[in-house]
């Protein structure tokens, strides 16, 4: 929930802006009617969004703008301009004022939670902190979220202002990352395990561009007999990307092969993923125990993928004998975003998920520079 | 869902030969244009005027909560949406037996381009000549200043001022 402050003369839009706000968006709304009233209630507590006319009396919305960027404290709170002035000159001057987005009257109501919901997003990616790491996520029981939670998570890493980030499929038997980001998976990797020379332009060549900004290196659609790429093609691979790469997610397969294994070496932080039941919870001792000698590194993500009641938090660390990292909520939304082939952090990106995935980004990025610190 | 931040006043830029003042029109009961037209007053009243330099045409030099227009100053009107500025007759299914015609019209201090929706059969010469209406609509317009070429005004539909039209001219003509 965000704190959006609306300042605008016209009290009929105001109640219908604050209708929109509360009961659709979920955020908190601010409300003022009056330009230099609305001014001060934002330097004095900052919100996270202003929304503001340009047209009022005593003070424009254009001079409104240019004071709230220039306090340090609101120099970053993202605005809004809506005004009923809606000509390109108008459209300039709002920008040219320090305004981030602007539209004209009359708008959508869903028009104006699109690019709330947009704004707010670009602010808080914009928080993320700059990773230059590998990040592996892995469970050893198929059918926990593993994928999603890989593309929703590259795809959040996507959006920092450093904005590159690459997502690596590793599953053999025709992974799902190209399908979750409605690409094609051509090319994908099975080229690098035959090609004798493995150097940054080939492995270039071999990246989809997603309409987000995001990389991905996919698997091949038909699944590979044997162990999939070999270690020191992941190696290689890995090393390369991270050059390339301010983050470099990469989704695992169910299994200890020996991609897998080179990944989990190069990586300084990985997510063992769980759902909060028992079979989950018996793999992850398992694994733990089998990895032993990497599982420092080790942060645990409770995915909760369905509905209704869970496992408590406290028996599953309990039985783990080590703490929850974080927790992805249930998010209904997540089963049209997988047909639509759309992640949800990039369709719905004040979801309970996407949030939660902005969440696990930072958490991911502290402890990486924590171990890059040690 | 397209539900629209819609309340009863119309706001729209209202020209004059050197300002542009913004203001809203109650347009509860009646169109714009009716408004415009009425020839039982020759003043308009706007609430929330905010008037700025048509050089500078975006820096507010002044605003007021009530004020009035005189008609007759009206050089144009630009609306935003064609729906909130059409004359009844051009309401949506009454375009049979209509058609578009590109025109291009200069007035003091701006030049129009855009579409004037006609019956086929009228003569274009009388478009100015004829009829009581003070504005014609010009649908899909832009303006641009003369003196600032790189000033535009563009709106679903702009309300012209017969009176101040010095050359009218028809570019093509589409079908509808």
């Amino acid at each position: 929930m965000a704190k959006i402050l609306v300042i605008d003369d016209n009290a009929e839009l105001l109640e219908m802006i604050q209708l929109l706000l509360e009961q659709r968006g979920g955020h908190q709304a601010i409300l003022s009617a009056d330009g230099a009233d609305g001014l001060a209630q934002a330097l004095a507590d900052p919100p996270d969004l202003a929304i503001v006319d340009v047209m009022m009396p005593g003070i424009s919305g254009y001079e409104i703008c240019r004071q709230l960027r220039a306090n340090p404290s609101t120099a970053a709170v993202p605005i809004i301009v809506l005004t009923a002035r809606g000509q390109l000159v108008d459209r300039q001057a709002a920008l040219d004022a320090g305004a981030d987005d602007y539209m004209a009257k009359p708008a959508t109501m869903m028009e104006l939670l699109d690019r709330i919901d947009a704004l707010l997003t670009r602010r808080t990616a914009a928080k993320l902190p700059f990773l230059a790491r590998t990040i592996v996520l892995l469970s050893l029981r198929g059918g926990v979220g593993v994928t999603t939670l890989a593309v929703n998570l590259a795809a959040t890493l996507a959006q920092t202002e450093e904005g590159t980030a690459c997502l690596v499929d590793l599953c053999p038997s025709s992974g799902h990352v190209a399908l979750q980001l409605g690409l094609r998976p051509e090319p994908n990797w099975s080229d690098l395990a035959r090609t004798s020379v493995l150097d940054a332009e080939v492995i270039e060549r071999n990246l989809l561009q997603h309409t987000s900004g995001l990389r991905v290196l996919a698997s091949p659609v038909f699944p590979i007999a044997g162990q999939g790429l070999p270690r020191t093609v992941v190696q290689t691979m890995l090393a390369t990307l991270q050059q390339r790469f301010a983050a470099t997610v990469v989704d695992t397969p169910s299994a200890l092969n020996e991609g897998t294994m080179a990944a989990l070496e190069a990586a300084p932080v990985v997510g063992l993923v769980i759902t909060a039941e028992s079979p989950s919870i018996q793999t992850a001792i398992g694994t733990l125990r089998a990895l032993k000698q990497l599982s420092a590194k080790f942060q645990i993500i409770l995915n909760q993928n369905t509905p209704g009641s869970q496992l408590p938090a406290g028996a599953i660390e309990q039985a783990l004998k080590r703490p929850l990292m974080w927790t992805i909520p249930f998010d209904p939304a997540q089963a049209q975003a997988l047909a639509r082939g759309t992640p949800l952090v990039l369709h719905s990106p004040s979801s309970p998920l996407a949030q939660a995935m902005r969440g696990l980004a930072q958490e991911l990025a502290r402890v990486a520079r924590a171990t890059a610190v040690d | 869902m397209e539900e629209q931040l819609r309340t009863t006043w119309l706001v729209a830029d209202f020209f004059t030969h050197s300002y542009r003042i913004s203001g809203s029109v109650d347009v509860r009961y009646r169109k714009l244009t009716d408004r415009l037209n009425d020839r039982t007053t020759a003043f308009l009243q706007l609430e929330g005027a905010y008037v700025s330099n048509i050089e500078h045409p975006t820096d507010i030099i002044a605003s007021h909560a009530s004020s009035v227009l005189r008609k007759h100053s009206i050089v144009a009107v630009v609306v935003a949406r064609q729906e909130n500025g059409l004359p009844p007759t051009h309401t949506y299914g009454s375009y049979l037996g209509t058609c578009l015609r590109k025109v291009f019209i200069t007035v003091p201090s701006f030049e129009i381009e855009g579409y004037l929706r006609l019956s086929s059969k009228l003569d274009l010469r009388t478009v100015l000549t004829t009829g009581i209406d003070d504005f014609v609509s010009i649908l899909d317009g832009q303006m641009r200043s003369s003196l600032r070429p790189d000033i535009t005004f563009t709106g679903g539909v702009i309300l012209v001022n017969k009176d101040y039209v010095d050359a009218f001219w028809v570019e093509e003509e589409e079908e509808e």
